[in-house]
C-alpha cells in the first residue's frame, strides 16, 4: 500500500515536473532564487504566451470604451522616438476627438515576438507596427486589421504617399497599413577617407569591389563590417546578390510556386557570400555578432572596416552617434547601390527593402479607429516631415527630395526615386516558416557549414510544403 | 457515552476535513488552471491547424503528430538535449559535490568559497546570458582577448556550429553547479557527526571517510539531484534563447526553442503544441525510467 502510493506520488510529481518544462517553464531547478526578477519575467514571455493561446477566441479587447488608443512600435530611442512623440503632441493639441495615445515602444527584436503573443492571448494593440509582407498579411487574415481605403479618402492620404509605398501596406487591393518612417532600402555606407587613402574608387560591378576588398585587405582594413547573429543582416547579401544576378524574377517565381530556390541566381549569391568569407571580407567572428548590440557598428565607427552593407535607417544613427561623440565621423561616410554583376543583363536599379520602414495597421473600429487614423496623419503632417528630415530619416511621402539637404540620404533618394521595383526583404515577403529555414540556411552558409546547394534546397522544401499546406 | 465520544469524533473529523478543504482548494484551482487544463489543451491543440491568432482553426487529426514523428530538426533538437543532459549530470553534479566537499571539511574558513561559488545562482538565466554573450563576443571578448595576447586571432565559440553547443553547456554549467553545491552541503547535514567522529576515531583518513562512508550515505541525494538535472535539461530554453536563438543556424536549436519557434515566430501554433506535447511524453517516460532504474530494486 505504502509502496503503490509512493509510486503514485512519484508519478504525479514526475508528470508535474516535466510539465513545467512546456507550459511553463520556470525553472523547477532555480527554486532556491524563485523566478520574481523582472528580467526573467520579460524573457519567459513565451511561457505566459504558452498559457495565454489557451484563450480560445482572440476578441479585440482593447474595445473596452475608454478614451485611450494604445500604439504599439518599435521607436525606443532616438529620433524615431522623437517622431513618434511629435505626432502624439501635435494630435493631443489639435484633435476634437477626445481620445488620448498610450505610446508604448518595444525593442525590435523583441517587439515581434512580443505582438504575436498579446494577439494570441487576445490584448492586441489598438495600432501597432509591422514590417508588412507576410507577417502583416497573417495579421489581416486573422482579422487583426482593418481595411483603411474610407479613411485615406477622407483625409485625403492617397496622394501622400509615394506609390511604391502604398503597394506595400496594400493586401489582396485593399489599403490596411499606413506606411510611415523611413524609406529602408538595402545599400553599402562606406568610408570616403578610407577609400582614399587606399586609392579606392566607388565599385560599379561587383569585380569592382572585390577588387577594392582585396585593395583594403592588403591594407589591413577590413572591407565589410557584419554582424550576422539576427540572421537577416546576411540575408541582405544573399538578397542583393541574387537580385544583381537574376532580377526580380527569380524570386517572385520561386514565391510563387512556379520558380525553385535552386534557380542559378540563388546558387550564385551562396557562393559569392562563401568566396568572400573564405577572402576574409568579414570581421572575424561575425557569425554570432549582435546587431542591435552595434557590434557591427563598431568596426565602421572605428575606421577598421571600410564598407557597411544596411539598411538605409542607419544614416540617421551615424549622424546622431556621430554628434553625441563630437566627432567628425559622419562626414566622411556616404552611400551607393550594390553594384551590378559583371555578366548579368540584371537591371541593377532594382533595390532591396521597404519603402516605408514601419507600416501601422489598426485593430479597433469607428469612431475609436477614426482617432487613431487621424493620429496617423500626424505621422506625415508636414512639421514631422521637416524633423525627420533633419534628423535623416526618409519617409515615404511624395516630394521629400526638395527637403532633403544631407548628401548621404540625397544619394538614398536617388537610388530609390532611379530604381525600376524594390524587391521587398525575403524575411518579410515569405511566409515565415520559409523566411526561417532561408535566415538559418544562410547563417550556416555564412559559417561555412553548410554549402549553399544544401541551404538553398532547404528553403525550397519549406516553401514547397508551405504552398502545398495553403 | 461510547455514542457521545462518536459524534464528537465524527464532527472533528468532519472539521478535520473542511479545513483540509479550504486549504487545498487554492492550490488545486492554480494548478488546475495553469497545468492541468494546458496540458490538456495542448494536446487539443496539437490536433489542430492553427496559426495562434486567428479566431478560428482547422482540425488536422493526427497530422501534426505523423509530422513530428518524422521530423529530422525535432530528434536533431532532442539529440542536444540529451546531450546537454549528459553532459550537465557528468560535469555539474560531481563539481556541486567537489566544492559541498571542501566546504564540509575546511569549515568555518571556507565562508568565503561558500558565498563566492553561490553567486552565480543569484543571477538570472538572461543577465547571465548577456554577461556571457559580452564575455565570449568574437570580437573584443574575454576569451579573444586572451588568444590575440598570445598572438592568436579573435575566437568565435557561440558563432561556430562545432564549439557553440560545448560552450553553452559550459554556461549552464556555471549557473547551476552552486546549486548542486547548495543541494550536497543539504545533504551533508543528514550525515551525522557521530559517523564523522567515530570513522576518525578508528582510524579513517579523509579521503577514505568521504569515498567509503559520506558518499554511500549521499548516493539517495545525488540521484534525485540527478534526476532534477535531468528534468532541467530536456526543458532547458533560457539561456539557449538569450544567448544563440538556437544557431548558428541550427546547431544548439532545443526542444523548447524548437516549439517556441514554432508555435510564435513562424505562426503554427498547431505544430508548436505538438512539439509541446511530445516534449511532456518524452520528458515523462525518460524520467520514469530513470526513477524505475535508479529506484528499482528498493521499490520490488
Amino acid at each position: 500500500m505504502k509502496n503503490r502510493m509512493k509510486k503514485i506520488t512519484a508519478l504525479g510529481l514526475s508528470a508535474l515536473m516535466c510539465f513545467s518544462a512546456t507550459a511553463c517553464g520556470d525553472g523547477v531547478q532555480e527554486t532556491p532564487q524563485g523566478g520574481d526578477e523582472p528580467a526573467e519575467a520579460s524573457a519567459d514571455n513565451a511561457d505566459s504566451g504558452a498559457e495565454a493561446a489557451d484563450a480560445d477566441t482572440a476578441d479585440t479587447g482593447s474595445d473596452s470604451g475608454d478614451k485611450v488608443i494604445t500604439f504599439w512600435n518599435v521607436g525606443t530611442e532616438g529620433a524615431d522616438k522623437e517622431t513618434y512623440e511629435m505626432a502624439i503632441r501635435q494630435f493631443q493639441e489639435s484633435s476634437q476627438s477626445g481620445y488620448t495615445i498610450e505610446n508604448i515602444p518595444t525593442q525590435n527584436d523583441k517587439y515581434k515576438e512580443k505582438l504575436v503573443i498579446a494577439m494570441s492571448s487576445g490584448e492586441c494593440p489598438d495600432m501597432y507596427t509591422t514590417w508588412s509582407g507576410g507577417p502583416m498579411n497573417e495579421y489581416i487574415d486573422s482579422g487583426y486589421a482593418q481595411p483603411l481605403d474610407d479613411l485615406y479618402e477622407k483625409y485625403g492620404m492617397k496622394e501622400r504617399f509615394m506609390e511604391g509605398a502604398l503597394e506595400q501596406a496594400s493586401y489582396n487591393g485593399q489599403l490596411y497599413a499606413i506606411p510611415v518612417k523611413n524609406i529602408s532600402i538595402a545599400g553599402i555606407y562606406y568610408n570616403k577617407a578610407l577609400f582614399e587613402q587606399c586609392g579606392v574608387n566607388v565599385p560599379t560591378t561587383v569585380s569592382e569591389l572585390e577588387a577594392a576588398c582585396d585593395t583594403f585587405l592588403s591594407n589591413g582594413i577590413i572591407p565589410f563590417t557584419l554582424a550576422n547573429g539576427p540572421k537577416w543582416t546576411g540575408s541582405m547579401y544573399f538578397q542583393c546578390l541574387a537580385a544583381r544576378k537574376g532580377g526580380l524574377e527569380p524570386f517572385q517565381k520561386a514565391a510563387a510556386g512556379d520558380g525553385t530556390f535552386e534557380d542559378e541566381s540563388f546558387v550564385y549569391a551562396g557562393e559569392k557570400i562563401q568566396e568572400w568569407v573564405n577572402k576574409g571580407y568579414f570581421p572575424e567572428g561575425f557569425n554570432s555578432m549582435s546587431e542591435d548590440d552595434g557590434q557591427a557598428k563598431a568596426f565602421f565607427y572605428t575606421e577598421e572596416a571600410a564598407m557597411y552593407l544596411t539598411g538605409s535607417w542607419n544614416t540617421a544613427a551615424f549622424k546622431t552617434d556621430s554628434e553625441d561623440a563630437g566627432n567628425d565621423f559622419y562626414s566622411k561616410v556616404d552611400w551607393f547601390s550594390f553594384p551590378a554583376v559583371d555578366d548579368s543583363t540584371a537591371d541593377a536599379s532594382i533595390l532591396c527593402g521597404t519603402m516605408g520602414d514601419q507600416f501601422i495597421s489598426f485593430n479597433c473600429t469607428d469612431e475609436k479607429l477614426d482617432a487613431a487614423f487621424e493620429f496617423a496623419t500626424y505621422l506625415s503632417s508636414e512639421e514631422t516631415i521637416d524633423y525627420m528630415v533633419s534628423a535623416s530619416l526618409i519617409p515615404p511621402v511624395t516630394g521629400v527630395e526638395e527637403k532633403i539637404t544631407d548628401p548621404v540620404s540625397k544619394s538614398i533618394i536617388d537610388a530609390a526615386n532611379k530604381a525600376s521595383a524594390v524587391q521587398l526583404w525575403y524575411d518579410q515577403y515569405l511566409n515565415p516558416t520559409v523566411a526561417n529555414a532561408h535566415l538559418d540556411g544562410n547563417q550556416e552558409v555564412f559559417g561555412l557549414t553548410m554549402t549553399p546547394a544544401d541551404a538553398n534546397k532547404k528553403m525550397q522544401e519549406a516553401q514547397a510544403e508551405y504552398l502545398s499546406g495553403k | 457515552m461510547s455514542n457521545q465520544t462518536n459524534t464528537l469524533g465524527k464532527r472533528r473529523q468532519r472539521s478535520t476535513n473542511l479545513a483540509a478543504l479550504v486549504f487545498l482548494l487554492p492550490v488545486f484551482l492554480i494548478l488546475t488552471a495553469f497545468i492541468f487544463y494546458p496540458i490538456v489543451d495542448s494536446f487539443t491543440i496539437s490536433t489542430y491547424k492553427w496559426n495562434g491568432i486567428a479566431a478560428d482553426k482547422t482540425f488536422v487529426g493526427l497530422s501534426n503528430w505523423s509530422k513530428l514523428l518524422g521530423d529530422r530538426e525535432f530528434w536533431f533538437a532532442f539529440r542536444n538535449n540529451i546531450v546537454i543532459m549528459v553532459m550537465s549530470i557528468i560535469i555539474q553534479i560531481p563539481i556541486g559535490l567537489a566544492e559541498a566537499t571542501f566546504i564540509e571539511f575546511a569549515g568555518r574558513k571556507a565562508t568565503v568559497c561558500k558565498v563566492l561559488w553561490f553567486i552565480p545562482m543569484l543571477m538570472s538565466s538572461v543577465a547571465i546570458g548577456f554577461l556571457f554573450n559580452y564575455a565570449l563576443a568574437a570580437n573584443g571578448g574575454m576569451i579573444s582577448a586572451v588568444s590575440k595576447l598570445f598572438g592568436g586571432g579573435n575566437i568565435d565559440l557561440l558563432g561556430n556550429k562545432s564549439t557553440a553547443l560545448m560552450t553553452v553547456i559550459f554556461v549552464i554549467a556555471w549557473q547551476f553547479i552552486p546549486f548542486y553545491m547548495v543541494y550536497c552541503m543539504a545533504a551533508y547535514t543528514n550525515v551525522s557527526e557521530d559517523v564523522y567522529e567515530a570513522s576518525l576515531i578508528d582510524g579513517a583518513t579523509k579521503g577514505q571517510y568521504f569515498w567509503q562512508i559520506a558518499l554511500p550515505l549521499l548516493t539517495p541525494s545525488i540521484k534525485s539531484a540527478a534526476i532534477l538535472s535531468m528534468v532541467g535539461s530536456l526543458k532547458y530554453f533560457d539561456l539557449i534563447y538569450v544567448m544563440t536563438g538556437g544557431g548558428p543556424g541550427t546547431a544548439t536549436e532545443l526542444m523548447a526553442t524548437y516549439m517556441y519557434k514554432n508555435a510564435f515566430v513562424q505562426f503554427n501554433m498547431g505544430y508548436g503544441s505538438a512539439v509541446a506535447a511530445g516534449m511532456f511524453i518524452l520528458i515523462t517516460v525518460l524520467s520514469l525510467v530513470t526513477m524505475r532504474m535508479i529506484n528499482g530494486k528498493k521499490e520490488v
